[in-house]
């Protein structure tokens, strides 16, 4: 493999190794964020009308952001009727081959963010509710984190088509 | 082309996509992100995103992480092996004990959790070793752990319930309540198996040796204390949702700091178990929430084409079938489906399709959950694609080959079919308890 794509692959492995496990600790930061409200309204009587949408947004970047490093880990479902007889490097053949839906669905996916995020920068789009928070942040975050993916994606298909070819890219 | 047919065509190409083996929500997201590009051009390509909106409005969603997060730091906690340890001593001397009490362990496990992973992982490195040293026949502890712990989804707190009472718009705590009694129904039967093959066969399941059952009897009774742990928590999570204390969500935080708390109580807390428990929780929830994400937009598109009409019209008024026929033709597809469909994807996919015909059947749409996730469980343990055959294979010891799993789950499945017969003959099994809690 030519140099530019080891050093892509190492590259983004190495981000959104960095991402995910940033973004794996917000597991605890929604955990708190609803204890805090049980604890609050069960003492005291007080409940705060941000809490379904910071969790919600919590639960939104988590998964997101989360995702890159969740495709590293392979941790992704696959219907393996077929698939788990093939050889290693059938396996990856026909990774490389379908990698190209993958690939499609990421694009009009980031398509969709961008312009849904560009809608609620122009307009100040504000989430339906009696808090009212701004979207635009979340939907730049929730972009950021499919760009991450799909670059991701780019560097699995890569890693897919060295061993295709019976190399390695480490 | 009529949109029933270009429907159809949708899910032909999903099946032949799937078998390339390529991961389930690229596959699926591409499927639906192709077609609304063909079929509304402009507008379409926003489809996949806003599938990212509308699950971001699906507040109940919250309790997928933290139950995830909670399994395994219930099995990491070593809560199990106290447990363990009591079902041992009061259910050895009998024939095929260990596996009885394997059983009443998974039971436990599935009140505490609301996915069949926590089940499974303690299953595997608690239980199994043990009785593989005991002399019990391998292919019996394979189904009974698989078994047992698909129990997880249907006693509460459940998942799968939760992602039915969205799709439904049901209840989440009427379908917790409905799963009670089928739960316990489902073990019994189970009890009632090995208790009846291993005193048959008793080769399969030998009782403990006489000298290791001398165990004191304030031992056995101090031993007992083990079930306090789980109890509380078990109350703090379902307990306090039911009473109406804790919102679903909320709860869901509840236990999962709960399950935290114990870990930290039986000293095992360490940076690496976090760490490690945390990036399992990430992996899981992401594999998760991406198919979700893709089948939402597949079945927005479904959606868009009508076709749930289209079948609704084919049944009940082109062949004029009777309600239960057809209930009992969705049940033996849903089987045959989830044979080879990813549990998660079929339900996100299909269950749109079946939900809205079971209620314009007249059927109690509570009472369908709990027929659902039974199914669900089937689902998890037939192969090729099943959950819990991928975790027994990556949890079980070398000795447990591919084919004993596979054999394994024969007649535990057979015993499940009977339990689902059983509930769709006297709904009231499942009914009863959110009938009289919720008064309708």
């Amino acid at each position: 493999m030519p140099r530019p794509i080891r050093a892509y692959v190492r590259y983004v492995d190495a981000v959104n190794r960095v991402i995910g496990r940033a973004a794996m600790w917000l597991v605890f930061a929604m955990m708190g964020v609803l204890l805090f409200s049980t604890i609050w309204r069960s003492a005291f009587g007080i409940s705060f009308i941000w809490i379904v949408e910071v969790s919600q947004m919590l639960l939104a970047a988590y998964y997101l952001l989360g995702a890159g490093y969740s495709l590293q880990l392979d941790a992704h479902v696959r219907m393996d009727l077929l698939y788990s007889r093939w050889s290693p490097r059938v396996k990856a053949i026909a990774d490389v081959l379908t990698s190209v839906l993958v690939l499609f669905y990421m694009l009009v996916l980031l398509f969709g963010g961008i312009s849904s995020t560009q809608y609620a920068l122009e307009y100040g789009q504000k989430n339906y509710s009696s808090w009212a928070p701004p979207l635009a942040p979340i939907k730049i975050v929730m972009t950021i984190g499919i760009v991450f993916m799909l670059l991701q994606v780019v560097a699995v298909f890569f890693k897919d088509l060295a061993k295709a070819r019976g190399e390695t890219l480490e | 082309m009529s949109y029933e047919a270009i429907a159809l065509l949708m899910f032909a190409t999903m099946m032949m996509l799937l078998l390339t083996g390529q991961r389930f929500f690229g596959v699926i997201g591409f499927v639906a992100s192709a077609f609304a590009l063909m079929l509304w051009g402009v507008g379409g390509e926003e489809m996949p995103f806003n599938a990212a909106f509308i699950l971001f409005n699906w507040y109940p969603l919250l309790t997928l992480p933290l139950f995830i997060y909670m399994g395994y730091m219930l099995s990491e906690s070593g809560i199990a092996d106290d447990l363990y340890r009591m079902f041992h001593v009061w259910f050895g001397p009998v024939r095929g004990g260990l596996a009885i009490g394997t059983i009443g362990l998974m039971v436990i496990i599935a009140a505490m959790n609301g996915l069949s992973v926590a089940g499974m992982a303690i299953g595997a490195s608690v239980a199994l070793p043990e009785l593989l040293r005991r002399g019990y026949d391998k292919r019996m502890i394979s189904g009974v752990i698989q078994a047992g712990s698909s129990l997880g989804i249907l006693i509460p707190p459940s998942v799968v319930l939760v992602l039915y009472g969205l799709i439904a718009r049901q209840p989440v705590g009427a379908l917790w309540l409905a799963g009670v009694f089928p739960g316990l129904l489902l073990a019994g039967l189970f009890v009632a198996y090995v208790a009846i093959r291993c005193y048959v066969q008793p080769h399969l399941g030998p009782p403990l040796p006489p000298e290791e059952r001398t165990v004191s009897w304030s031992e056995k009774i101090r031993l007992l204390g083990a079930g306090i742990l789980p109890f509380l928590i078990f109350l703090s999570m379902s307990g306090l949702f039911l009473m109406g204390v804790t919102s679903l969500v909320e709860s869901s935080a509840v236990g999962a700091a709960g399950a935290t708390l114990a870990a930290l109580f039986r000293r095992r807390l360490t940076r690496q178990v976090i760490e490690d428990t945390i990036r399992k929780t990430l992996a899981i929830s992401c594999m998760f929430m991406w198919i979700i994400l893709a089948a939402l937009c597949f079945g927005a598109v479904f959606d868009g084409l009508g076709a749930v009409h289209g079948l609704r019209y084919l049944f009940l008024e082109r062949w004029a079938l009777d309600p239960w026929t057809i209930l009992i033709m969705m049940q033996i597809s849903y089987l045959i489906m989830g044979t080879f469909l990813d549990d998660t994807a079929m339900l996100v996919i299909v269950a749109p399709l079946y939900v809205p015909l079971v209620i314009a059947l007249g059927f109690d749409p509570v009472w369908y959950g709990i027929l659902y996730t039974i199914t669900c469980q089937i689902a998890y343990m037939t192969p090729p694609f099943g959950y819990n055959l991928f975790l027994m294979r990556a949890m079980a010891p070398p000795e447990i080959t591919l084919t004993d799993i596979y054999r394994s789950i024969v007649p535990f499945v057979g015993v499940m079919i009977l339990g689902l017969a059983i509930i769709m003959v006297y709904p009231q099994i499942a009914l009863w308890l959110p009938n009289i809690y919720y008064g309708r």
